[in-house]
């Protein structure tokens, strides 16, 4: 049970880079598969070279707001569409994620890998309410070895269950507290600000070029610091452990959007770490009960692309029966897509 | 103070379609002028607000700001000096942001770093200025604001980073009747009290009329000025250039 709330709360990390690409900064970056790969692949392969594993994250950290600059650059100086460019760094990242690795994927000295390696779904739903349905069942559940290796409670605390949460949330917490204060900034709120109005932002001297570089540098880290986290907390990081993620990201922000609608904690950035926990969670019951109707793991992208066209379709009714739309429609793809 | 000398613009140069917008312009605008320029559709307005803006480099010819030539300044350089307010009430103000936080994006020019972010009491007081009762609802979202209440924010905004030219493109065009007055006389205002250089374009003839000290006429591509009074705001004016050319035609060639 513990097991959904800790990786709905790496996932909502994830989810915060791509509520700052998409809502903030209003660009629809396609990055974030490949970050959040990068993040795992270069988080593991920096412990394994014997760092320590904060230091290993706040350098993923930073090469993923390396990429995420990249996506900027493309996008601001070569004129490249930005799904185009975020494509291309995502791409690129594929490869460069396997020489980092030297393979498909790296496990954390001293873990066995079992065979089930893969996408965020597939490792994180591996069955964490096993717990909760099966008490009798031994400490060391056969689904606690895939699902998480206890690696991150060798490398950070003791033993206890509850030590893993207590220091998610700790990580989650401090992200949110600097993005917030961050925000409350005079930068940060031009970032605000360019994200409805990049022109507008031009004529008070903030160069567009500027403030993209540093909303999708931003968005990414988030996005890499959370593979990073992700690869340390299952033991490895895998070259397709970021494929769909965007998607995920973008289901969760949405879930928390519908969760949180009414109160906008720290600029909203709060709604995406409770998305990540519900979605964790729905994922978590689908895992159990869904193979009953022959449902895969596999499946669950489908599901989550199904519910972001379901929740966009929603609005759209909405707006048509000219109600309050809940959902600002316009900056998910609306606007945000085509917009330079 | 803005000297545009023998500007010309063309779009698509080179291609079949290639279009003149400006021809052979030269200019000057003194300080404390206020500059009506009117002209049907697609006479080049727009054009000569975006080479001004340096949204756009002129063809030939240079622009000179301050005895500066701007030939290589980006945007971003060049709004140091000067503001703008644009037909869209929403292209001025950052629509998801409160009133407050508008101000305090405004109030600043150029690159900022991680200060926490203040609102200037000038700012505040301008607002007052207005009596729209904006100043007492700081945290409304400017979003959520009237077009006339936009655009009037949008102007604080564009002037309380003390720009030295105010740059409006039809600002009131998509104001009623009542909330363009309440605007152009804020611009007026702007422009007496403050001594800050307007560039108007208008299609609202009694506003040509009303307002403004020079009035300049846009006709495919060519400027003239019909009529020129001294600037009323004569108190950060170095003595007013005389007429660019009184009903003069610029050589209709282009380039
Ligand atoms: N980006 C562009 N590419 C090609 N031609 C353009 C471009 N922008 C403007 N033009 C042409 O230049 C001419 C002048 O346009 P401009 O926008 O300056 O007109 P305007 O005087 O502002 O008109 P309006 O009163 O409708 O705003 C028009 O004929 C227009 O077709
Ligand atoms: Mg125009």
């Amino acid at each position: 049970m513990l097991g959904i709330v800790e990786q709905g709360l790496i996932l909502g990390l994830m989810s915060i880079g791509v509520f700052i690409s998409f809502r903030i900064v209003n660009m629809a970056d396609l990055t974030v598969d490949g970050t959040f790969a990068l993040g795992g692949a270069l988080c593991v392969r920096l412990f394994s070279l014997g760092l320590n594993a904060p230091v290993s994250l706040l350098l993923s950290l930073l090469a993923g707001a390396g990429a995420g600059i990249l996506t900027g650059f493309l996008h601001r100086k070569l004129k490249i569409n930005v799904l185009l460019a975020g494509i291309l760094v995502m791409t690129m990242l594929y490869s460069i994620n396997l020489r980092i690795m030297n393979g498909p994927n790296l496990p954390i000295p001293k873990t066995s890998v079992s065979a089930s390696l893969g996408t965020f779904e597939q490792v994180a739903g591996k069955d964490p309410l096993a717990d909760l349905f099966e008490p009798s069942a031994p400490a060391a559940a056969p689904q606690k070895e895939i699902a998480k290796h206890r690696t991150f409670e060798n490398i950070f605390l003791g033993t206890a269950d509850g030590q893993d949460l207590l220091l998610l949330s700790a990580i989650v917490l401090i992200c949110v507290a600097l993005t917030g204060l961050f925000l409350r900034t005079e930068l940060g709120t031009a970032l605000r600000g360019f994200g409805t109005n990049p022109s507008g932002l031009e004529s008070f001297g903030l160069p567009k070029t500027l403030m993209t570089l540093l909303g999708l540098g931003l968005a990414n880290a988030f996005v890499s610091l959370s593979g990073g986290i992700f690869a340390l907390y299952s033991g490895f990081a895998d070259v397709t452990m970021g494929q769909g993620m965007i998607v995920t990201g973008l289901a969760v922000v949405m879930l928390g959007e519908i969760l949180f609608v009414r109160r906008k904690l720290v600029y909203g950035i709060f709604a995406p770490i409770l998305g990540g926990i519900v979605y964790q969670g729905i994922l978590a019951v689908v895992m159990r009960y869904g193979y009953r109707i022959g449902f895969r793991a596999s499946d669950m992208k489908l599901l989550t692309a199904l519910f972001i066209v379901a929740v966009i379709g929603f609005g759209l009714i909405q707006t048509k029966k000219r109600m309050k739309g809940k959902f600002r429609l316009s900056t998910i793809f609306g606007g945000g897509v085509g917009r330079d | 103070m803005i000297k545009l000398s023998d500007v010309s613009v063309v779009y698509r140069k080179g291609e079949e379609n290639e279009k003149c917008a400006l021809k052979n312009a030269t200019l000057q605008i003194s300080q404390g002028d206020f500059v009506i320029i009117v002209g049907p559709n697609g006479a080049g307005k727009s054009t000569l607000m975006k080479v001004l803006l340096c949204e756009l480099a002129p063809t030939v010819g240079t622009y000179y700001l301050n005895g500066k030539s701007m030939r290589g300044f980006s945007v971003t350089q060049v709004a140091r000096w000067v503001g703008r307010v644009f037909q869209d009430p929403n292209s001025g103000i950052f629509p998801d942001l409160s009133i407050l936080e508008n101000l305090s994006i405004a109030s600043k020019k150029g690159v900022r770093w991680l200060r926490f972010r203040s609102c200037p009491q000038k700012a505040v007081s301008l607002l007052s200025l207005l009596g729209l009762g904006l100043e007492k609802n700081l945290n409304t979202r400017a979003g959520d604001l009237s077009g006339g209440q936009k655009q009037a924010l949008a102007m604080i905004m564009a002037i309380i980073s003390d720009p030295k030219v105010l740059l409006l493109d039809e600002h009131t065009a998509s104001l009623d009747p009542k909330s363009s007055v309440k605007v152009m006389e804020l611009t007026r205002q702007i422009n007496e009290q403050f001594g800050i250089t307007v560039v108007m374009i208008t299609h609202n003839m009694p506003f040509a009329e009303q307002y403004g000290n020079r009035k300049w006429k846009i006709e495919e591509g060519e400027v003239y000025e019909y009529e020129y009074r001294p600037p009323v705001c004569l108190t950060r004016s170095e003595n007013p250039f005389p007429l660019v050319g009184d009903q003069r035609r610029c050589a209709p060639k282009c380039v």
